[in-house]
């Protein structure tokens, strides 16, 4: 604790905390145009210039530490002198082009520029020729550039892909990109200051005063980013974030015009629905689905008693349930936050690269700032992610479970409760069939020494697993018994508040309604079922993000057709508006409408409520650890590129991921296909016929074969062997 | 049009009174009114005077709609958009402030990135049921692009006949000679604005 005082008013500072963390935390203004809270202090623009009495000149705020008894001033005749100079010089040859430019009415420069009076320009200097570039999604201007490099260091620093840096040159310098690097998240555009980066398809379409915001969450991913949608003439034109505090994906930047335009309510189609839902055996609905309407099915089902199915969110429950037999706590105790800055990682089991890009960004971070090493252990070496990762540890397809016992126990140190399971392991046995080295072992438990804040990431492969339960046991067990915080990373936007709401059963023959899936009578947000229903950007409500977090869904554009609330209420499970449900899911008692969504000054996200863990006292003996039959030949995985998440992420314009099979060099040999290939192939009973592409950057046999288009989740081990037929014309 | 009428502004103090008697308040003198004027036959001393001047064809009326009144470059009719001296090209850059400012929310404005990606207007109305001739717009307007024209003659069959963005244009053969009309009201460069123009400093 450091007391000082800034304007005259006391104030107390953290440890690491800088003077303008300080005044921001008390409310207390300092100009900044080139700070970004989320990263790292540029000190490029100097306008958070302070003075410290006793001190000679004046002092950077934004990366000095207080010191004791130190007296502060933010606001001077001598301070407004200087950044009034500081806008000029901003000022000299920026385009007077405000009238067209789209960052105007929300534009740093214009705000500051007024702020502190520049009337007149001292300064000035020959202009030169700059060129427009266009880089996929977004654009830049080098003439509106002011070089304050925040889009450089949430390139390198928050999103951790090194695409953006700066060419130098004096007057002359200029951002430059690395194309190949670049994942079109669309960070940069959220940063800048100006009107220099700008989304290619959002320029000159709208001016920022004209748009309506609306604050809600992203509806792609398990993260659930906070975003506001801006619409305007009943249309969402773009999606913004705080960008200062939060980030967002390409997903969630980008993928916003998935709603259902239709426009009548369509009577004879409701009335067959509700005809559908009397007489289903089953109802199945995937975990693109907010609390309320999960609460609404299982209240369904209670009443009419038909099976209800979501086999993705069913699997988390089985996993998140053995999980709990041996952790003692129903659910994991890590969060985003926590990764990005721990400084240890190890990840199993899921795709860094694009699961889960908030996960991958909080590697990056725990990476730039806390030093982390960050071990993934996976079969296939995601080469656009080696910044992130420190050692790849490549196991053999199907080896999680072999894997993650021999990391419990190594970290492991009281192993008395298991004593039998840890005893039966057989490290030689268990290597030679993993495929992983007792010297990589070794390297990971070197790594470890001295390390504080260890984290375990479990994604989607071992949720799947055939072991699954054991698996969950181990992971259970190193939560209990390690310092490690583990995150179990859900596989779709809400699977965790699914797997926490509903009673799930498995399929019988039947009669099936389909919420999202199709089935014999298809409910779809997307208008190919009988009966239409609003999509996630249309509709109120709550998910269950990553973090555990309870976190508010807004309608960013009307919907003016049937929705389920409607129909549960003509079955008798009756309530006016579906977030009446929000109250009553089990969790905390809170109205929907008095649940916060915003940022503090410092920062803090007050989104929602944390959702509690649940104590138990159970002990469980773990199995021993049983290896699975091998994959041999061709191996698909049905991984997801990047930013495509689902059939919703499929049809905005703005992605541009096409559904192709993507393999290396070694995998085109191995299954004797060539780039450019039409290929056929069945992979849990769906037939995919796809266009084969070569990735020089990729390694090993396996290949990716992304199922975003597919409207329900399989929900079985992603890696599958493969007949693959050539189907050339 | 010319103005000259109205550049006068030297209103004359040559009043005369009109002999006008006081109104009468009795009961008497107000039936000796009617008296009066039942049997002068006033009416006819009206048609009189009207007979008189339709003889000496001294006409003081203005035969709308074949003659009409020039009116003032003040005058905030119909809006007009303006094309550029230079390049004939439309002035509007798309900047939305019209729409911003209008008080009865009647402008709408669609701008997009044409091929050279340069802001272009891709959809521009003004609902004319709803304006109230306010010229915010036209004041507003930082290129002198949204005016208010002379044509005060709005009807119609259909209101879409005045709304639509190409009428409003100036049309390019009136461009081509040169006739295009600058406002003057509201938001027009006053006379000297060249010589108020302070200049950046070029220090090279």
């Amino acid at each position: 604790m450091v007391n000082f005082k800034i304007n005259g008013i006391s104030v107390k500072a953290q440890k690491g905390e800088t003077i303008l963390q300080v005044a921001r935390r008390e409310g207390i203004y300092i100009p900044t145009m080139c700070y970004l809270a989320k990263a790292t202090p540029n000190a490029s623009c100097r306008m958070c210039v302070v003075e410290a009495k006793g001190v000679d000149g004046l002092v950077l705020s934004c990366n000095t530490p207080p010191t004791e008894g130190a007296e502060i001033t933010t606001d001077s005749q001598i301070l407004y002198k200087e950044r009034q100079n500081i806008m000029k010089l901003y000022n000299v040859n920026h385009p007077l082009q405000c009238g067209v430019c789209d960052k105007s009415g929300e534009c740093e420069l214009q705000n500051k520029t007024l702020e502190f009076g520049v009337e007149q320009q001292n300064f000035a200097v020959r202009d030169q020729a700059r060129k427009k570039k266009k880089w996929g999604v977004h654009t830049y201007d080098p003439a509106l550039c002011i070089l304050c490099e925040k889009c450089t260091t949430v390139c390198n620093e928050v999103v951790g892909n090194e695409a953006l840096f700066i060419k130098a040159g004096g007057y002359k310098s200029r951002i430059e990109i690395n194309l190949a690097n670049c994942i079109q998240c669309g960070e940069c555009i959220s940063v800048c200051p100006v009107g220099a980066m700008a989304s290619t398809d959002f320029k000159y379409t709208s001016n920022a005063w004209e748009l309506t915001k609306v604050p809600s969450s992203c509806a792609h991913c398990s993260s659930a980013c906070s975003l506001y949608y801006e619409s305007k003439g009943g249309e969402i034109r773009r999606v913004t974030n705080e960008a200062d505090f939060s980030s967002l994906c390409g997903a969630g930047r980008f993928g916003f015009d998935f709603q259902n335009r239709v426009q009548t309510k369509d009577t004879s189609a409701f009335e067959k629905a509700v005809e559908a839902f009397k007489s289903a055996k089953n109802v199945v609905f995937n975990s693109f689905i907010t609390n309320e309407e999960a609460f609404v099915l299982n209240e369904l089902k209670k009443k009419l008693g038909f099976n209800l199915v979501n086999d993705d969110a069913r699997k988390y429950q089985e996993f998140m349930d053995n999980f709990a037999s041996t952790s003692n706590k129903s659910l994991y105790n890590g969060d985003i936050k926590d990764l990005s800055n721990s400084d240890f990682i190890i990840s199993i089991g899921g795709s860094i690269q694009s699961d889960n890009p908030m996960v991958k960004f909080a590697m990056a971070q725990a990476v730039g700032y806390k030093k982390a090493f960050v071990a993934s252990i996976h079969p296939i070496e995601e080469a656009p992610i080696s910044n992130v990762v420190s050692m790849f540890i490549k196991n053999e397809v199907g080896s999680e479970e072999a894997a993650l016992s021999m990391v419990a126990d190594i970290f492991i140190e009281d192993k008395s409760s298991q004593k039998e399971f840890f005893d039966s392991l057989d490290f030689g046995y268990l290597c030679g069939e993993s495929n992983i080295s007792e010297e990589e072992l070794d390297e990971l438990k070197q790594k470890y020494l001295r390390k504080k804040k260890p984290m375990l990431v479990i994604g989607e492969d071992v949720i799947n697993h055939s072991r699954a339960k054991n698996i969950a046991m181990i992971v259970g067990l190193i939560q209990k018994y390690t310092p490690f915080k583990v995150i179990v990373v859900p596989p779709s936007t809400n699977t965790l508040g699914v797997s926490l709401i509903c009673d799930l059963d498995k399929i019988e023959d039947g009669f099936s309604v389909g919420y999202n899936v199709k089935a014999d009578f298809t409910l779809s947000a997307k208008g190919e079922g009988d009966l239409d229903m609003p999509s996630l950007n249309q509709q109120e409500g709550t998910f269950v993000n990553i973090d555990k977090n309870l976190v508010v869904l807004n309608a960013g554009v009307a919907y003016h057709g049937y929705e389920l609330n409607d129909i549960a209420s003509s079955l008798g499970v009756e309530s006016k508006n579906v977030i009446d449900y929000t109250s009553k899911l089990g969790f905390k008692e809170i109205e929907f409408d008095d649940l916060d969504n915003y940022y503090d000054n410092v920062g803090n996200a007050y989104r929602g409520y944390k959702i509690e863990s649940v104590k138990n006292n159970d002990s469980v003996k773990l199995d021993e650890v049983e290896e699975l039959g091998e994959f041999n030949g061709s191996v698909v995985y049905s991984r997801n590129p990047l930013s495509q998440f689902s059939p919703f992420t499929k049809d905005c314009k703005q992605i541009k991921v096409k559904d192709e099979l993507v393999g290396s060099e070694q995998f085109a040999m191995a299954s004797k296909i060539k780039s450019g290939d039409r290929v056929k192939f069945i992979v849990d009973g769906i037939e995919f016929v796809r266009h084969f592409r070569v990735d020089r950057h990729m390694k090993g046999t396996v290949a990716y074969n992304p199922t975003f288009m597919l409207d329900s989740k399989s929900s079985n081990y992603r890696y599958n062997q493969v007949k693959i037929e050539v189907i050339n014309e | 049009m010319k103005d000259e009428q109205f550049n006068n502004r030297n209103v004359s103090n040559e009043y005369f009174l009109v002999d006008i008697e006081d109104y009468p308040t009795e009961p008497w003198d107000k039936f000796k009114r009617v008296v009066k004027r039942t049997f002068r036959l006033e009416l006819f001393v009206g048609l009189w005077v009207v007979m008189r001047e339709f003889f000496k064809f001294e006409i003081h009326t203005v035969s709308y709609p074949e003659e009409k009144m020039p009116i003032g470059p003040r005058y905030r009719a119909i809006h007009e958009m303006k094309r550029l001296w230079e390049s004939d090209t439309e002035r509007c850059i798309g900047c939305g402030l019209c729409e911003k400012i209008c008080v009865a929310n009647c402008i709408r404005i669609e701008t997009k990135r044409d091929e050279n990606s340069r802001k272009e207007v891709s959809e521009y109305s003004i609902n004319l049921g709803r304006c109230i001739y306010c010229g915010f717009c036209a004041e507003v307007c930082p290129e002198l692009a949204i005016t208010h024209g002379g044509r005060y003659e709005n009807a119609s069959e259909q209101r879409e006949h005045f709304t639509m963005y190409e009428d409003m244009l100036t049309p390019l053969d009136t461009m081509k000679v040169g006739n295009q009309l600058e406002f003057e009201g509201f938001g027009a460069i006053t006379p000297h604005e060249d010589e108020r123009v302070k200049k950046t400093p070029l220090a090279y």
